[in-house]
């Protein structure tokens, strides 16, 4: 029965074990997260990836959602050029809420990217501690990984308030979705992960310029106690970042701002993000969102200097405020530093010069393609932090002298406030003016819980006199500006749509 | 102790029908001889005259004689040709034996290729329709499918872009996916390929199956869901050596029927300036004196096309003795493309052969290389890409050549006259850009046969796909295909260098056997195949110097454009089918497959994929013979099927939760170093597997009006369940989506084709005609998710509701006046008088446009309530006739470009029907278009908010081919036969749709490929199908 052999070898095929490994196919391009996190080098990665995002966020939308969001920035409003709502209705706080959430693209996201680093964060410290490698470095991987969700988590209770808290990698569908936590327990976490990455970082002098610090940390871990209005303790924090020298004023405020390669994560820098020039992809582009349009290639050369100039078009955003260029005193040589003005030749409005912002346009090669890094966090606003921790708690006297050094090498003379509202006041227009255009001055209005008059009465100025706030002549802001001001951002209805949670 | 799988795996099939017992024969030689003649008594040459269970057989001469050595007086001789009803007659005591053969009118006897086997047609149990070469010869095309269009009942086929060797969209019986592949499965010669078959050379190809229904498909189990389609190649015919020589050359152009009519510079300008006056400001100095412009249009998009011409050279050589059988086809096709600077040429050749060893050995090698060259310009896709839709959008007043007639290098207007984008010179973005495809594709297959016993045969292939690839692409700093882009600009490049090798190997086993009336086939085998791909992208830019293109001539290195990718696969599967007849009245047949996977999750690897069928043969009843007569029914089958299949096409890692590592969306820096990032960029699914479909089928097959009507009818219902999809999350998670098996779709429908023999007189006049009914519905989708929408937000897909359905707002003309507006909803400080009424469906008062408060609705559907398609032969003495038709019915296109094209604030050119917008309540113009006043504020909304208004009927019937030919009566020594023909393919389009020239278009945004199943039916304006008119000669020596 030969035939029948020949079948019985024909029908055993490839049922055998041997089959397994024939389908066992990893892929060769990336790994799994079954052959990842398991060296030195995996976790040295990982920790990378998660400052990536931070490149987005600070690239452009952090401006839209914070600084055009507030007194400082508007938009050079260009009638011509349509599918501009998402940034104007930012900025004339006009921003589509229905139940509960709101339809932004920039808002939403900029949630979406602040989790993107958080989940980076969580997939580092929920492995990190199963493989053996060096202390030293370990300590210090952990201790950026605690920074950057402490820093995430932060901004996102100061844009909405209540947020979803995962502190574990999602592994399942059902886990993707969690309930929202109070805006308590949000800053809770931060100042615990704050806390702990400041025990865990080494100091400025120790770390790779650029990466989070022990003194970054307790920056970020003061100004969480300061939202939360927990003045005390954030006094001794910040005291330390004072005392540790490892910080202090550039003589020149305008030195202060990074270039396209130099003047990085220099001695005023706590922390920054951080750009490359080139074609890696790592680049900026921000200054070409600061300026007013059409420019013409002529007329945006002396600006960023780039051997191939081209023409501008569309509407321009961050347009630094008559209000903004008002609140600089007399003789403040921080307005000269932040404020330029360029002609815009095929401008439709009356007056055809416009300011703008001065601190992000630095010469580079690269048409389009910036490498200035942008600050979060600089030792003259760890100075009026303290001094704002100081006047909360009733040491105004002891509050003076911090917001001098500022003052003084602004070329002004000290404060004449004294009292601590007098103070109060103080600080917080010495904040607008030192961070104009560091995105500051939205979360200082509603930390100091002045943002409903504040822009209410600056939305009745640009209704008043819109070519005063560079509409052309006939245009007026839509007719429901300024009728959504609140203090935080409803969450974002696109993911309100996927979550049971709201 | 006899080999059948000598022809084709022909006579196996022939045994089954006529199977007798034979006992055992008795070993001495008798020579027979014979005539064999049709039923008029003319000798038939090539008729393949065999012994029964031997490999033994021979052909007749031209004469219609044979002779042949049979191994013993009770041998039974089996007598069969194409066309004719084949016969087994016991051999005759003189050896003499003269038969005539009956016509077979109803094509019962036609051998039908299957999954992994042959049948006659007669006892079919599954739904397949078949296509042979001399249906679709003389029709000038590169792809197949394009001479099948219209063919092919349940099979829709559209040419979405008319660039020659692409474009071709095949769906069977309307299958679709969420996001899982949808294109059929290709199977040449046994071997399923991994591409599609637009490459192939279409006269290589002998006969085409198209498998339908799951009884059909199962065989190729997880790959089977959206249907098979069966390939063989030419083989040589027993006992014939022939050579042919077939030749076609023609002239392909774009008629002006059905090209979008845009403004010319007169009518731009005259818009222009009434832009401004309707608006209350000054007319810019340019556009104050239309007339000025008057004659001085510059046409763009006319300036891509020109006439194209289109040759085709094929050799056919076939040679089939005793011991050996070899074919040979060698082809060459140029077509230049009717946009500038597109040409497509592949040079080709097949070789097929086989030696029979033994009476029990038979081996057979079949090799296929080719070589295709292609340039293809960036003609399709989204505005501000694909050149021909930049054409369209720009400013008919801006100058194609300048003053010494060089081509200008780009065009703008000053501010002032709202000209805020660069436009660059197309005519140069075609010529100057360079976007060359070089393939190098092999095919090659090996196998052995052997018969140990009487009706068992064991065969074993090797099959290998080579595909090589390498693309090279060049922008110099002279051309763009971006809009808004000043030229000179930095000139890029990239390059792409790919493999990918398959190799399969399939082990089979068929035993045949009778006992009575009762007739078995048993197939059982396993097959292992395996995938290797891998690509390099090397990008560069900032040239020095456009003439030196290579790499090092470039400044920068793209980091980011430059990488390299492994894709691999691996299948191994076990199958077995038992076939069975009683009396060839009573069919039935089982199948099974098993595949095991490396796609899919560690725990669902292995899936079964089980089919059963049966037919009835009603007519070969006795009380159906009584009733045969009167009803003028003279052939009657009932069949029916069931199973399941599926569909892997999920990519290959999609289980994996994957890590990447560098690159811009990891990559971080401090200071101005680079620091490598790497984190999890897709969550795991461990349990994910394939796509299932259960499908049943019902079908009728009939003869009329002894067999002059022949007809068929199925109806099917399937039911896609499984469906892969990335569930979307909440992206706190840090991801946007899960990819699960998850949701259902039913999919039903009822399809017709009917061949009539009209006249049969000196005029033949034959029609066959079909069409199909294809419906579907999403039965569920992921829990909690009750809309899925497609990538830009123009499309739906709804539990309850067909897949992927154009959603929108709807348009109900424009404000006509004040009081109008008043009383109308509106969108807040945005609709003024003139501007676009769209519809408050959910009633609360204002029209919003998406989030909670949405008032849109499906508008429409991009598929087709039926697909019909009707060819016609006429036959008149030496001339003969035919003529295609397809057509397609109920089905929409969303008129995308419009967003573009008919953007009222007057950035771009636009249609000349924006001539007759609103303008004022005095001049309301056609209602169709509004007011340009307002700026974006206002027109944004026309351009922005999808709505019904851009959704057009594009039904269509076309007129695919005319092809008149006439065979040359003249006895050459040279040549022993010799036909004329002459061709015009696409002839002529019956339509309503006015968005565009093809109303088969689908396109994809980036312009390369047809669109996603959640996106079909979108006109971007993609590369417009050409008519061609060819002359050609068939001459065979």
């Amino acid at each position: 029965m030969k035939y029948r052999i020949i079948l019985t070898i024909l029908a055993a095929g490839c049922g055998l074990s041997g089959c397994h490994k024939f389908l066992d196919i990893q892929p060769q391009t990336s790994l799994t997260s079954e052959t990842f996190f398991k060296t030195q080098g995996d976790f040295e990665q990982a920790v990378n990836a998660t400052y990536n995002p931070l490149r987005e966020i600070y690239n452009n939308q952090i401006f839209y959602t914070t600084e055009m969001h507030s007194d400082n920035a508007y938009y050079y409003r260009n009638p011509q050029f349509g599918a501009t709502d998402g940034q104007e209705n930012l900025a004339d706080f006009a921003i589509t809420v229905s139940n509960n959430v709101m339809t932004n693209g920039h808002v939403t996201q900029q949630y979406r990217d602040y989790y993107v680093i958080i989940s980076r964060c969580n997939q580092v410290l929920s492995t990190i501690d199963a493989v053996d490698f060096d202390a030293t470095v370990k300590n210090n991987l952990k201790g950026q990984a605690l920074f950057m969700r402490a820093f995430s988590y932060f901004a996102l209770e100061r844009y909405f308030g209540s947020v979803p808290l995962h502190l574990t990698p999602v592994l399942t569908r059902q886990q993707a979705a969690l309930p929202l936590s109070s805006p308590d327990s949000i800053l809770l976490q931060v100042e615990s992960d704050a806390l702990a990455a400041s025990k865990l970082l080494p100091n400025k002098a120790a770390q790779e310029p650029g990466r989070a610090t022990s003194g970054a940390a307790k920056t970020l871990l003061a100004d969480s106690y300061m939202e939360h209005h927990k003045w005390s303790d954030a006094e001794p924090v910040l005291k330390e970042v004072v005392s540790s020298n490892d910080y202090s004023l550039i003589p020149d405020y305008k030195n202060v701002f990074s270039g396209t390669t130099d003047n990085k994560n220099n001695a005023e820098s706590v922390f920054e993000v951080q750009f490359l020039q080139g074609s890696d992809g790592l680049n900026g582009s921000l200054i070409y969102n600061m300026l007013p349009m059409p420019l013409s290639a002529a007329e945006i050369e002396p600006i960023v200097q780039v051997s191939n100039p081209q023409d501008l078009s569309g509407e321009g955003n961050n347009a630094p405020t008559p209000d903004l260029i008002a609140a600089y005193e007399t003789g403040d040589k921080r307005k000269a530093a932040t404020i330029g003005y360029v002609f815009s030749s095929g401008s439709a409005n009356t007056n055809k010069t416009y300011p703008y912002c001065l601190k992000y346009a630095k010469p580079h090669a690269i048409w389009a393609n910036t490498g200035n890094n942008v600050p979060a966090y600089r030792y003259a606003e760890v100075l009026l932090m303290l001094a704002e921790v100081l006047n909360e708690q009733g040491k105004g006297g002891e509050a003076i002298p911090y917001i001098d050094l500022v003052r003084t090498r602004a070329g002004l003379v000290g404060t004449a406030a004294s009292s601590q509202t007098d103070l109060r006041a103080a600080i917080l227009q010495e904040r607008r003016v030192e961070l104009a255009f560091e995105c500051k001055r939205w979360f200082d209005l509603v930390r100091s819980n002045t943002f409903l008059t504040v822009i209410t009465d600056y939305g009745n100025r640009i209704k008043a006199d819109p070519e005063a706030y560079y509409y052309p002549p006939g245009a007026v802001p839509p007719n429901n500006a300024f009728s959504v001001v609140t203090a935080r951002y409803p969450l974002p209805a696109d993911e309100g749509s996927l979550s049971p949670y709201f | 102790m006899n080999v059948y799988y000598t022809f084709r795996g022909m006579k196996r099939a022939l045994l089954l029908q006529f199977l007798l017992i034979s006992g055992m024969s008795v070993w001495a030689q008798v020579s027979v001889t014979g005539k064999i003649t049709d039923e008029k008594q003319v000798g038939l040459p090539g008729v393949t005259v065999a012994v029964k269970g031997t490999q033994i057989a021979t052909t007749t001469n031209a004469e219609g004689l044979f002779n042949i050595q049979v191994p013993g007086k009770k041998s039974v001789l089996v007598i069969s040709s194409i066309g004719y009803l084949s016969r087994e007659m016991p051999i005759a005591e003189n050896g003499v034996m003269n038969i005539s053969l009956a016509p077979d009118s109803k094509g019962l006897g036609e051998i039908v290729i299957i999954g992994y086997g042959s049948q006659v047609r007669k006892a079919m149990t599954g739904a397949v329709q078949t296509i042979s070469e001399k249906d679709v010869k003389d029709i000038p095309v590169s792809q197949i499918t394009q001479k099948l269009q219209g063919r092919l009942a349940g099979v829709q086929i559209n040419q979405t872009t008319g660039k020659p060797g692409q474009g071709m969209s095949v769906r069977i019986r309307g299958q679709l996916s969420v996001s899982a592949g949808s294109d059929p499965l290709y199977v040449i010669d046994g071997f399923p390929i991994t591409g599609n078959i637009s490459n192939l050379n279409p006269d290589e190809i002998e006969n085409l199956s198209v498998l339908k229904d799951a009884a059909s498909t199962s065989l190729y189990g997880s790959r089977a869901a959206n249907g098979v389609v069966l390939i063989t190649t030419r083989q040589a015919k027993r006992g014939q050596t022939t050579a042919s020589l077939n030749v076609y050359g023609g002239v392909q152009h774009l008629p002006m029927h059905g090209r979008i009519k845009m403004m010319n510079a007169e009518e731009f300008a005259e818009f222009k300036k009434e832009y401004y006056e309707d608006a209350g400001q000054a007319v810019p100095v340019e556009f104050q004196n239309p007339a000025s412009y008057r004659n001085k249009n510059n046409d763009w998009y006319d300036a891509l096309i020109r006439k194209a011409p289109l040759s085709s050279y094929n050799l056919t050589l076939t040679s089939n003795t005793e011991k050996t059988s070899t074919s040979i086809v060698a082809g060459y096709l140029n077509q230049q493309g009717v946009v500038l600077n597109n040409a497509y040429s592949r040079y080709s050749l097949r070789m097929n052969n086989t030696v029979n060893i033994s009476d029990k050995v038979r081996v057979g090698f079949n090799i296929a290389p080719q070589y295709i060259e292609d340039n293809t310009p960036l003609t399709d896709g989204d505005r501000g890409t694909g050149v021909l839709f930049n054409a369209l959008h720009t400013w008919p007043v801006m100058p194609i050549r300048d003053s010494t007639g060089q081509l200008t290098l780009y065009n703008k207007f000053p501010a002032s006259t709202n000209n805020i984008f660069n436009y660059p010179n197309w005519v140069r973005a075609a010529k100057e850009i360079v976007n060359k495809n070089k393939q190098t594709n092999l095919i090659g297959n090996a196998f052995i046969s052997y018969t140990p016993i009487k009706g068992l045969n064991l065969r074993s292939t090797l099959n290998a796909e080579y595909n090589g690839r390498k693309f090279f692409f060049f922008s110099p700093s002279t051309a763009t295909n971006f809009i808004n882009v000043p030229v000179p600009t930095t000139a890029r490049s990239y390059r792409i260098e790919g493999t990918g090798i398959t190799w399969l190997n399939e082990n089979l086993a068929t035993y045949t056997r009778s006992f009575g009336d009762h007739n078995f086939e048993l197939l059982g085998g396993y097959t292992n195949q395996k995938f290797h791909g891998e690509y390099t992208v090397i990008s560069a830019n900032t040239y020095t110097d456009d003439r030196l293109s290579t790499v090092q001539g470039a400044v920068n290195l793209d980091r980011n454009g430059t990488y390299s990718d492994v894709q691999e696969w691996a299948l191994t599967s076990q199958l077995a089918r038992l076939t069975y007849n009683y009396q060839g009245k009573y069919l039935a047949t089982v199948a099974f497959r098993r595949d095991g996977s490396s796609r899919f999750g560690a725990n669902k690897r292995y899936g079964s994929f089980p089919s059963a069928s049966l037919g009835w043969v009603v007519s070969d009843e006795n009380f159906f013979q009584k009733i045969a007569k009167s009803t003028k029914i003279s052939f009657a089958k009932l069949r029916s099927s069931y199973g399941v299949i599926g569909n892997n096409n999920i990519g290959n890692y999609t289980p994996y939760a994957l890590v990447n590592i560098g690159g811009s969306g990891l990559n971080s820096v401090f200071g101005n170093t680079i620091a490598t990032g790497a984190a999890v960029t897709s969550l795991q699914n461990r349990v994910l597997s394939w796509e299932t479909t259960k499908q049943f089928d019902f079908g009728v097959d009939l003869a009329l009006f002894d067999d002059r009507i022949q007809f068929t009818y199925d109806y099917y219902v399937k039911h896609t369940s499984n469906l892969l999809y990335g569930v979307q999350v909440p992206q706190e998670s840090g991801f946007s989506n899960y990819t699960d098996n998850i949701g259902e779709i039913k999919f039903w429908g009822h399809e017709f084709a009917v061949t009539s023999r009209n006249l049969q007189g000196r005029l033949k006049w034959t029609t066959t005609a079909n069409i199909s009914f294809n419906r579907n519905v999403v039965v569920s989708l992921a829990d909690g998710i009750d809309r899925v929408y497609g990538g830009d937000g123009l499309h739906i897909t709804q539990v309850g509701k067909p897949f992927g359905q154009f959603y929108g707002l709807v348009a109900d003309g424009l404000y006509k006046n004040q009081s109008d507006l008043d009383k109308s909803p509106k969108i807040p400080g945005r609709s003024t008088v003139g501007s676009i009424k769209l519809l408050d469906k959910n009633g609360d008062g204002v029209i919003t446009y998406g989030g909670d408060k949405d008032d849109r609705v499906i508008t429409g559907s991009p598929f087709p309530k039926f697909t019909y398609g009707i060819v016609n032969n006429f036959q008149l003495g030496n001339w003969d006739l035919s003529i295609t038709g397809s057509g397609s019915s109920g089905n929409s296109l969303l008129v995308r470009h419009l967003y573009s094209t008919a953007n009222l604030d007057g950035v771009f050119n636009l249609v000349e029907e924006v001539k007759y917008r609103w303008r004022s309540e005095a001049n309301p113009g056609k209602g169709f278009y509004g007011t340009t006043v307002g700026g974006g504020n206002v027109t944004g909304i026309e351009r922005d908010w999808p709505n019904s208004r851009f959704i057009a009927d594009a039904s269509y019937f076309s007129i695919r081919n005319i092809t008149l030919g006439y065979n040359v009566n003249v006895k050459s020594k040279v040549f022993k036969s010799a036909r004329l023909y002459a061709s015009v393919q696409q002839v002529y389009t019956f339509t309503k749709y006015w968005g565009g020239p093809n109303p088969e278009t689908s396109a994809q945004g980036d312009g390369n490929g047809p669109g996603d199943n959640l996106d079909q039916g979108i006109d971007l304006s993609n590369y417009p199908v050409p008519r061609s008119y060819t002359l050609g000669v068939n001459i065979n020596f």
